[in-house]
C-alpha cells in the first residue's frame, strides 16, 4: 500500500489536462510513443471534438517501483458529481492551471471540491512552452488567490514533456498513499460503471479494504444484488486482466451483470466472503437540476429509445428518465440532467450512437409551488404546472454563479446579470486585472441563454461557475403557444411575468419561421391564461407544383417528390399542422 | 398507340436558365451525332406503327440543311400511323422559307417555337430573342405551306417582371393566334447560369396571380387549359404530350433522352462519349405495378379532366380507390369526383404536389 498512489488531474477545460495526462502515460513506458494517440483518455467521440472529458477512465502506470492510479475527471460544472466520484476515488490531485490564462473559474470550483474530499494538492503550470505564457504572474496568481507557497508550484509543459518527470516525483513524495480502513473488510467503491455487449455491466473500482478475488461473491451494498466475479482487471491503458485487487488498488469487475439498475455508481461493493458492515462514506449523489422531454420522431422507436436511455444511465448515474406522454408529441421521456452540456450530450449520443431521430422540449428547472390548500408541490414539467387560482406562490431555484473577468468587463457583467434577475453579491479581486463577480441568479436563466450572452458580452473572455443556494419566491407564470387555435403542450414555458411579453413575441416570431406554410393559414399565438400576448400568421402555402412535366421529366420528378415525401415524414402533426421538430426548441432560440 | 421523342442537343446559344441536355452547335460532332441516333434508332425499333413523334432538344433547328435532310432520312425507318403528329421544335431565329419547306415536305405537321416573351427585359434574361413582327410573318410563312399546328412556348415569373408586364406578353400572344400555348414559370435548376449567379425566383404570391391571369385570361379565348401548363384551342391537344400524362409508352431516342418500353423507364447517357460508344441507358429501372400506377396518378392527374376511373380499373384491374387514399382527399376538396373522373380540385391546381404526396 506504501506503494500506490491515487490521484487525478483537475483543471479548467482546456486548461491542457488531457495532453498532459497522455505525457504522463508516455514518460512512465504505459505506451509507446509511436502508439500514441492523442488524448487517449478521451475515448469517446464526442469528448474529443468537444474538447472536454466526459467519462471516466482509470489508468494503472508503474514508476520508480511504485503504482500509479491516474483517474481522469471531467471538466465542466454539469459534471460535478462525476468530479466528486472521482475525486473520492484519489488521495491527491494536481490542480493544473494553464500558463497563459491563469486561474479560471472552474480551478477555483474544482480546488474547492478536492479540499472538501481532504486530498493534497500539488499545483502545477502548464503549457509553459507557450509563447505567451506568463509564469511569473500565474504563480503569483496562484499563491495570492489560492495561498501556495511558490516552492510547492511545478511547471511543466504537457506538449513538450519538460518536467514531468519532476512532476512524477512529486506525486510520489506529496501525495499520502491510501488510507488505512478501520478494519480489513471488504469495501470498493464504484467510481464508475459502463456496458459492454459481451461482458455486461464492468464497474471501475478502487478498493478501499480488503481485497477483491476473482471468483468472490460481490455484494452491492445499497441493492443487496450479488454477483460473482468474473473478470477482473486493469487499464496500463491496455486492458490487461488480473485475478486479484488489493487495498489501494484500482481497477474493473465484471461478473455478467446485466440488470443495470443493480450497479449504482457511488454505491460500495463488499464481498460474501469478507463482508462489511458499513458501506464507505463520502459520496455527495446530485440530483438534476435541469428536465427536458425527449420524444422519438417516429414512433415506433419509442422501444428502442428506452433501451438507448437505459444503456446511457448505466455510465452515467446522474441521468434519470420516465415516461412521459404528450399530446403534440406522443410517447416519450421525462429526462433530468445535471445541466445543459450534460443534456446536450445525451441527446447527441442517443442520435448518434443509437440512431434514433428526437425531438427534445425546452429545458426546465424545477419549481416549487405553494398551493393555496398549503400544500407544497414540485413541477418540473410546465404542463403540469396548476391552474393559477390554486397557486399561492412559485419558487425556483437560484444559483450563486461566480464569473471571472478582466475587470474592464464588469460593467457588461453586472448589465448582463441585472437583466437576467440576478442578485449581486460580492466582487473579488484576483490580481489588478481580474475580477471573481459573485451573483445569485436564477436557474432558469442560465439554462434559457445565459452562456450565450455572457461569451458574447466579453468577447469569450469569462470563465463561470455556479452551485445551486436556494429557492426564492418569483412571479412566475405559465405561457401557452397555440397553434392553429390548440395549445401544443410541449411548448408550454414558464416564464417571470416581466418577460412574457417579450419572450411570447420572440417565440411566436420564431415558430413562424420554422413552420412550413400549409395549404391553409396558420396562426401561431402566445397566451397567458386565456389572454393571448402575441400572435403570428403563417400564410397559406400558395406553389407547390411541378410545372413542367414531358417525358424526360418523369422519373426525375418523381424522384423530387419522393424527396418532399422524405422530408414530410419527420414532420409531427399537431392537429392537422405539420411542425418540423426544431420547431419544439424555438422557446429557446433568441434571436 | 406508339410514341417516339428524338433529342438534338445541340444549340447555337445557352439561354440562361435552360437544364435540358445540350451544348454548343458544332457541324462535326452533329454529322456524328447522327450516325449514332440512327444506330440507337436501329437497335431498338422493331416497325411498330408510330402515332407522334417529337423532334425536340436542345435546338433541332439549329441544324444546317444538309445534316436536316440526313435527320429526315433517318427518320424514314418509323412506319408512320394515319393521322400522326410530327412535332420540331423551333428556335423562331432559324424559321426562313427554306426550313418550312424543308419541314413541310419531310411530314413535319405541328411546330413549337419557343417565343417566351416579348418583353425587352425579359428576353435580356433569358438571353433569347423574339420580336412580334417577325413572329407574325413566320407563323404565316408556316401556314403558307400548311403547317396548321403551331405552339407558342410562354414563360412568366421572370426576376422584375410584373403582372402588368405578362399581361402585355399573353395580349401579344393571343394576337398570333397560335393553336396552343404551353406556358411555364421560370424554375432555378441546377448547374444553370441563373442558379450560379444566385437569382432568386418572384415571390409565390406574384407567380401565382400570374398563374391564375393567365388560366382565365386564355379560357376566356377560347383555349382549353388540359394540363397544367399546357392550354389548346379545340382539337389542337398536343397528341405527343399527352402520351406521357396518360402514363403510355414511348421511345426516347438521343443523348440525354428518355423513354418508357416495355414496362422499362429508362435514361440515356448524357455523356457524348458514352453514346457515342453505343453505351445508350445509363439508367433502366423494371417498374412494379405499384409503381406504373403511382406514375398513372403523378401524371394522370396533371390533366384537368382527370383519371377516369373505368379505364384505370382495365388497366390494372384493380379500383383506383382500393390502391390510393382517394376519399378523404374527395372529403377534402383536394380531389373532385365527376362523371366517373378523379381530378384535382382546380382551385388546388398549383399545389397538387401536396396532394399527390397524400397519395403516392
Amino acid at each position: 500500500m506504501d506503494h500506490i498512489r491515487n490521484f487525478c488531474i483537475i483543471a479548467h477545460i482546456d486548461h491542457g489536462k488531457s495532453t498532459l495526462a497522455d505525457r504522463i502515460l508516455e514518460i512512465t513506458g504505459a505506451i509507446d510513443k509511436r502508439e500514441m494517440k492523442d488524448q487517449i483518455l478521451d475515448s469517446m467521440d464526442l469528448e474529443r471534438e468537444r474538447g472536454i472529458t466526459i467519462k471516466l477512465n482509470a489508468v494503472e502506470l508503474h514508476y520508480k517501483g511504485y503504482t500509479l492510479h491516474l483517474i481522469d475527471t471531467p471538466g465542466h460544472v454539469d459534471f460535478s458529481y462525476e468530479v466528486s466520484r472521482s475525486l473520492a476515488a484519489c488521495d491527491g490531485a494536481l490542480l493544473v492551471v494553464d500558463a497563459a490564462q491563469g486561474i479560471e473559474a472552474q480551478t477555483l470550483a474544482n480546488l474547492y471540491l478536492a479540499l472538501n474530499n481532504d486530498l493534497n494538492i500539488i499545483p502545477v503550470i502548464n503549457k509553459i512552452d507557450l509563447p505567451n505564457a506568463d509564469v511569473p504572474k500565474v504563480k503569483k496568481e496562484i499563491m495570492d488567490v489560492l495561498g501556495f507557497r511558490e516552492d510547492e508550484i511545478l511547471l511543466v509543459s504537457g506538449k513538450t514533456g519538460e518536467g514531468v518527470p519532476e512532476l512524477l516525483d512529486a506525486i510520489i513524495e506529496r501525495i499520502n498513499p491510501p488510507k488505512e480502513y478501520i478494519d480489513n473488510k471488504t469495501r470498493a467503491l464504484i467510481f464508475d460503471s459502463y456496458f459492454d455487449s459481451y461482458r455486461g455491466v464492468i464497474a471501475s473500482v478502487c478498493v478501499k479494504s480488503g481485497e477483491i478475488k476473482r471468483g468472490d461473491m460481490l455484494i452491492m451494498m445499497s441493492t443487496g444484488a450479488e454477483y460473482e466475479v468474473v473478470e477482473m482487471g486493469v487499464n496500463t491503458p491496455k486492458e490487461k486482466l488480473i485475478d486479484k485487487l488489493s487495498t489501494g488498488s484500482v481497477g474493473w469487475v465484471s461478473g455478467s451483470i446485466k440488470t443495470i439498475d443493480t450497479v449504482r455508481v457511488g454505491d460500495t461493493i463488499t464481498t460474501k466472503e469478507n463482508r462489511a458492515d458499513t458501506p464507505l462514506s463520502g459520496y455527495k449523489a446530485m440530483k438534476p437540476m435541469v428536465y427536458s422531454g425527449i420524444y422519438p420522431i417516429e414512433p415506433n422507436k419509442y422501444e428502442a429509445l428506452k433501451e438507448a436511455l437505459e444503456k446511457l444511465k448505466l455510465n452515467d448515474a446522474s441521468l434519470v428518465f420516465e415516461p412521459e406522454t404528450s399530446e403534440a408529441l406522443g410517447f416519450g421521456f421525462r429526462c433530468g440532467f445535471l445541466g445543459l452540456l450534460h443534456m446536450d450530450i445525451i441527446e447527441e449520443r442517443i442520435r448518434r450512437e443509437f440512431n434514433i431521430d428526437i425531438i427534445a422540449t425546452s429545458p426546465s428547472v424545477i419549481y416549487k409551488v405553494t398551493l393555496t390548500n398549503g400544500e407544497e408541490i414540485e413541477v418540473d414539467n410546465p404542463c403540469e404546472m396548476p391552474d393559477k387560482v390554486k397557486i399561492e406562490s412559485i419558487s425556483e431555484p437560484f444559483v450563486k454563479a461566480s464569473i471571472l473577468v478582466p475587470s474592464s468587463y464588469i460593467g457588461p457583467i453586472m448589465e448582463l446579470c441585472q437583466d437576467k434577475r440576478g442578485i449581486y453579491k460580492t466582487t473579488e479581486y484576483i490580481d489588478s486585472t481580474r475580477v471573481n463577480i459573485i451573483y445569485e441568479l436564477p436557474l432558469a436563466e442560465i439554462v434559457y441563454d445565459f452562456f450565450d450572452k455572457l461569451k458574447s458580452y466579453t468577447k469569450g473572455y469569462a470563465s463561470f461557475d455556479y452551485e445551486l443556494s436556494d429557492y426564492k419566491v418569483s412571479n412566475l407564470v405559465k405561457m401557452d403557444i397555440l397553434i392553429n387555435g390548440e395549445v401544443v403542450d410541449a411548448l408550454s414555458i414558464i416564464v417571470h411575468k416581466d418577460a412574457a411579453y417579450s419572450r411570447g413575441m420572440q417565440i411566436t416570431k420564431s415558430l413562424r419561421t420554422l413552420i412550413p406554410r400549409q395549404l391553409f393559414e396558420v396562426p401561431i399565438q402566445a397566451s397567458l391564461g386565456s389572454k393571448v400576448i402575441a400572435r403570428e400568421t403563417i400564410s397559406a402555402m400558395k406553389k407547390n407544383v411541378l410545372a413542367k412535366c414531358y417525358g424526360g421529366d418523369v422519373t426525375r420528378k418523381r424522384k423530387l417528390l419522393e424527396k418532399q415525401k422524405e422530408g414530410k415524414k419527420r414532420m409531427k402533426m399537431v392537429g392537422s399542422v405539420e411542425v418540423p421538430p426544431e420547431a419544439f426548441l424555438s422557446v429557446l432560440s433568441n434571436n | 398507340m406508339n410514341h417516339v421523342y428524338i433529342h438534338i442537343p445541340f444549340c447555337k446559344s445557352i439561354c440562361s436558365y435552360c437544364d435540358f441536355c445540350k451544348m454548343f452547335y458544332d457541324k462535326n460532332i452533329a454529322n456524328t451525332y447522327l450516325d449514332n441516333l440512327k444506330k440507337e434508332i436501329e437497335e431498338y425499333y422493331e416497325d411498330e406503327e408510330i402515332n407522334t413523334l417529337y423532334i425536340g432538344g436542345g435546338t433541332p433547328s439549329s441544324l444546317d440543311f444538309d445534316l436536316l435532310d440526313k435527320l429526315f432520312n433517318i427518320i424514314k425507318i418509323f412506319k408512320l400511323a394515319d393521322n400522326y403528329e410530327f412535332t420540331f421544335e423551333c428556335n423562331p431565329d432559324d424559321i426562313n422559307e427554306f426550313l418550312v419547306k424543308k419541314l413541310a415536305s419531310n411530314g413535319i405537321n405541328r411546330i413549337s417555337i419557343g417565343v417566351e416573351s416579348f418583353n425587352k427585359e425579359k428576353l435580356k434574361f433569358m438571353e433569347r430573342c423574339a420580336d412580334f413582327d417577325d413572329i407574325r410573318t413566320k407563323m404565316n410563312l408556316l401556314r403558307y405551306y400548311g403547317i396548321n399546328n403551331i405552339n407558342l412556348d410562354l414563360m412568366y415569373g421572370i426576376p422584375g417582371e410584373t403582372l402588368e408586364v405578362l399581361k402585355k406578353d399573353v395580349k401579344l400572344f393571343l394576337k398570333l393566334n397560335p393553336n396552343h400555348i404551353s406556358t411555364y414559370s421560370l424554375i432555378i435548376e441546377d448547374h444553370t447560369k441563373i442558379k450560379i449567379a444566385n437569382i432568386q425566383n418572384i415571390s409565390e404570391d406574384l407567380e401565382v396571380k400570374m398563374y391564375e391571369y393567365i388560366c382565365k385570361k386564355l379560357a376566356s379565348k377560347g383555349f382549353n387549359h388540359y394540363e397544367v401548363s399546357n392550354f389548346a384551342t379545340k382539337n389542337y391537344e398536343s397528341k405527343h404530350n399527352l402520351a406521357y400524362w396518360n402514363n403510355e409508352e414511348y421511345f426516347g431516342f438521343g443523348l440525354g433522352a428518355s423513354g418508357y418500353i416495355n414496362g422499362f423507364r429508362y435514361d440515356n447517357t448524357r455523356n457524348i462519349k458514352e453514346y457515342t460508344e453505343g453505351k445508350y441507358h445509363a439508367s433502366e429501372a423494371l417498374l412494379s405495378k405499384r409503381e406504373v400506377m403511382e406514375y398513372e396518378v403523378m401524371l394522370g392527374l396533371r390533366k384537368m379532366e382527370g383519371i377516369n376511373l373505368q379505364e384505370f380499373f382495365d388497366k390494372y384491374d384493380v379500383n383506383m380507390q382500393e390502391v390510393f387514399p382517394i376519399k378523404p382527399l374527395v372529403r377534402n376538396k383536394d380531389l373532385i369526383y365527376k362523371n366517373g373522373y378523379i381530378y384535382i380540385n382546380p382551385e388546388k391546381i398549383y399545389v397538387m404536389n401536396e396532394i399527390l404526396n397524400k397519395m403516392i
